[in-house]
């Protein structure tokens, strides 16, 4: 995790570092991969590939809008399908029924997804464990049933239709809703790291591993987990909106499904939900895979008994995700750090010396 | 020191106190602490010494009496107004956040603190107190030793800047050596200005440590003066300290 600059004369006495990869080589990765990503539609000449990555991209902006409540405070939400069902919902009404041009839809949809968050939020969170998970899917199967009985304004079980909101052809309307996606990844991923830098991130992370020793030293927990709740709503709604215009039809059973809030809590314990690029790796091997399987296996269930697999897989081998799994691969293979346990008898001398020497002010190197 | 008897930072005075329905734990109890004064509270299983430091931060509030932070009443204060107060109380056990690095432990110490300069100058203060937790600056606090593990706990209630620290069994489960270096922390962080309310099962050691004595038996304060004075006791050295006073 990257520390506050104003603290880093204090961390640059020698203690191990848990990344340490020179700052400049993470960089250079990062941008090396923005660039691939970003080429990815000119690489291609197939709408297949090209939807796929449009897919993906979906999945990797739910997984990190869902991170913002997982991640932080280790509140498992399985029902985050919710918020993308409404804000496709709300994107395709704002414009069918209100002739709102699309941006203003997508944006007002996912404002309106955070408005509806903070009262769900304010019951869902006085629980917590399973009690907040059941919260969470309790929700969404009511959504399902009212998307589905509301015929007048959702259209019911035969679903919604939206217009295309640009009339242009199906491999430049890909292309536009790579880039649109992207970007909004690339704004979700930039609030998620800023507020994992921030204090209010600490206090958040408290909360994920004590809450009640978090609210001891002052966090005050329940305004902050409201905040990180309505944010995640926010951007998974977001990502909802943006499905409603690429995809351009609705259905209540496939946008307010349990098995889409499945796929977000697998894809970012995958990735690892303490990173900030965890979801988006995982929605990288969860999306390719799926593909894969149903290819594979064709139109059967099958690639739901194979994701699971996978599922189980990362639980039992890397229970922290695939980037921590990594980072402890690469760390085998470099310098390795001395358990801080391990003092030689020199050492310890050298140790005590300090301790008494420490009393005189300015001893301190 | 305390014979120029300063104004009490903390006071409790006839404190009646208990846990839901059961009998009164506490029964009048009045305790004082001074500025820049190790105050330890020593007394058999059951005393009341734990509930005396609940009551003092707020997590227990009395059924009778009145606490008083620098002056004010601060009876019906709950914990986070107290903390804000300046009054930081370090839990029994290991209460650092193991997933986390030393120095984030340290800076949610100052969570309630805004001001980001203040917090960096905290920060100095308290590396410079505790060698060990600019040391192990970037190391996750559940990597270190217990004895370690207390002086980030340490370090991390002093944050705040705090008036009076509460500390209950410092040194529980650590071994000679770490015991002697935490209460080293202790009477240094007495040097700095903080007034300290311990509690403490190793008696002997930590009278040795205090300036002043409370002796607690069945929720009142049975015995209290200059901790040295009750060291050579020998009714308590009989009763509370088990045994007689070596040497």
């Amino acid at each position: 995790m990257p520390n506050d600059s104003d603290l880093a004369d204090a961390s640059a006495q020698g203690a191990s570092r848990p990344w340490p990869i020179p700052r400049l080589l993470g960089t250079g990765t990062l941008g090396a991969l923005a660039i691939l990503v970003l080429s990815f539609p000119f690489l291609t000449d197939t709408g297949y590939l090209l939807s796929t990555g449009v897919f993906i991209l979906n999945y990797a902006l739910m997984a990190t809008g869902w991170n913002f409540v997982g991640g932080f405070t280790g509140y498992i939400s399985l029902g985050h399908a919710a918020y993308w069902g409404l804000g496709a919902y709300a994107t395709a009404i704002m414009i069918t029924r209100l002739d709102m041009p699309w941006y203003l839809a997508l944006v007002t949809s996912a404002a309106a997804v955070a408005v509806i968050a903070v009262p769900v939020g304010i019951a869902a969170l006085r629980v917590r464990g399973a009690s907040f998970v059941i919260v969470t899917i309790a929700f969404v199967m009511i959504l399902l049933l009212v998307f589905q009985s509301w015929a007048g304004v959702t259209g019911g079980s035969s679903g919604l239709m939206v217009p295309r909101a640009f009339d242009v052809l199906r491999t430049q309307h890909h292309q536009i809703f790579f880039y649109l996606y992207a970007a909004a990844l690339a704004l979700t991923l930039l609030v998620w790291w800023a507020i994992d830098r921030s204090r209010f991130g600490m206090g958040l992370k408290a909360i994920r591993e004590d809450e009640d020793k978090a609210r001891a030293l002052g966090v005050p927990t329940y305004a902050s987990k409201l905040v990180v709740f309505v944010l995640s709503a926010f951007f998974t709604g977001l990502a909802g909106g943006l499905y409603a215009l690429w995809f351009g039809d609705l259905d209540p059973v496939f946008q307010f499904s349990i098995l889409m809030g499945a796929y977000m809590v697998l894809m970012a314990l995958l990735g690892g939900i303490r990173e900030l690029f965890g979801p988006v790796l995982g929605a990288l091997v969860v999306g390719v895979s799926v593909e894969y399987f149903k290819s594979e296996f064709g139109d059967t269930q099958f690639h739901l008994v194979a994701t699971g697999l996978l599922l189980a897989l990362v639980v039992l081998f890397m229970p922290e995700g695939l980037i921590p799994w990594l980072r402890g691969l690469f760390q085998r293979f470099g310098p390795r750090a001395s358990s801080i346990r391990e003092v030689s008898a020199g050492e310890l001398a050298e140790q005590v010396e300090r301790e008494h020497a420490v009393d005189e002010p300015g001893s301190r190197s | 020191m305390a014979s120029e008897s300063p104004p009490n930072l903390l006071e409790l005075d006839r404190i009646e106190a208990g846990y839901g329905h059961a009998a009164l734990v506490l029964r009048g109890l009045t305790i004082t602490v001074p500025r820049s004064t190790i105050v330890c509270l020593v007394g058999p299983n059951g005393a009341g010494k734990s509930t005396v430091l609940k009551v003092a931060s707020g997590m227990l509030h009395p059924r009778g009496g009145t606490v008083r932070l620098d002056g004010h009443d601060v009876t019906r204060h709950g914990p986070q107004q107290r903390l804000r107060a300046g009054l930081a109380h370090v839990l029994q056990g290991h209460s650092v956040f193991p997933e986390m690095t030393v120095g984030e432990n340290v800076r949610l110490g100052a969570y309630t603190v805004p001001d980001r300069a203040t917090v960096a100058t905290r920060v100095q203060f308290v590396q410079h107190l505790f060698p060990v937790v600019s040391e192990q600056w970037d190391v996750l606090a559940g990597l270190l030793s217990g004895g370690q593990q207390k002086q980030v706990e340490f370090a991390r209630s002093l944050m705040i800047d705090p008036k009076v620290v509460l500390l209950d069994e410092p040194s529980m489960g650590l071994d000679p050596k770490a015991t002697a270096t935490v209460f080293e922390q202790i009477e240094r962080m007495r040097d700095t200005g903080t007034a300290v309310l311990l509690v403490e099962q190793n008696a002997r050691r930590a009278l040795q440590t205090a300036d002043i004595g409370c002796v607690l038996d069945l929720g009142r304060v049975h015995m209290s003066g200059p901790a040295p004075e009750l060291l050579d006791d020998p009714e308590l050295s009989q009763l509370y300290l088990g045994g007689h006073v070596a040497g």
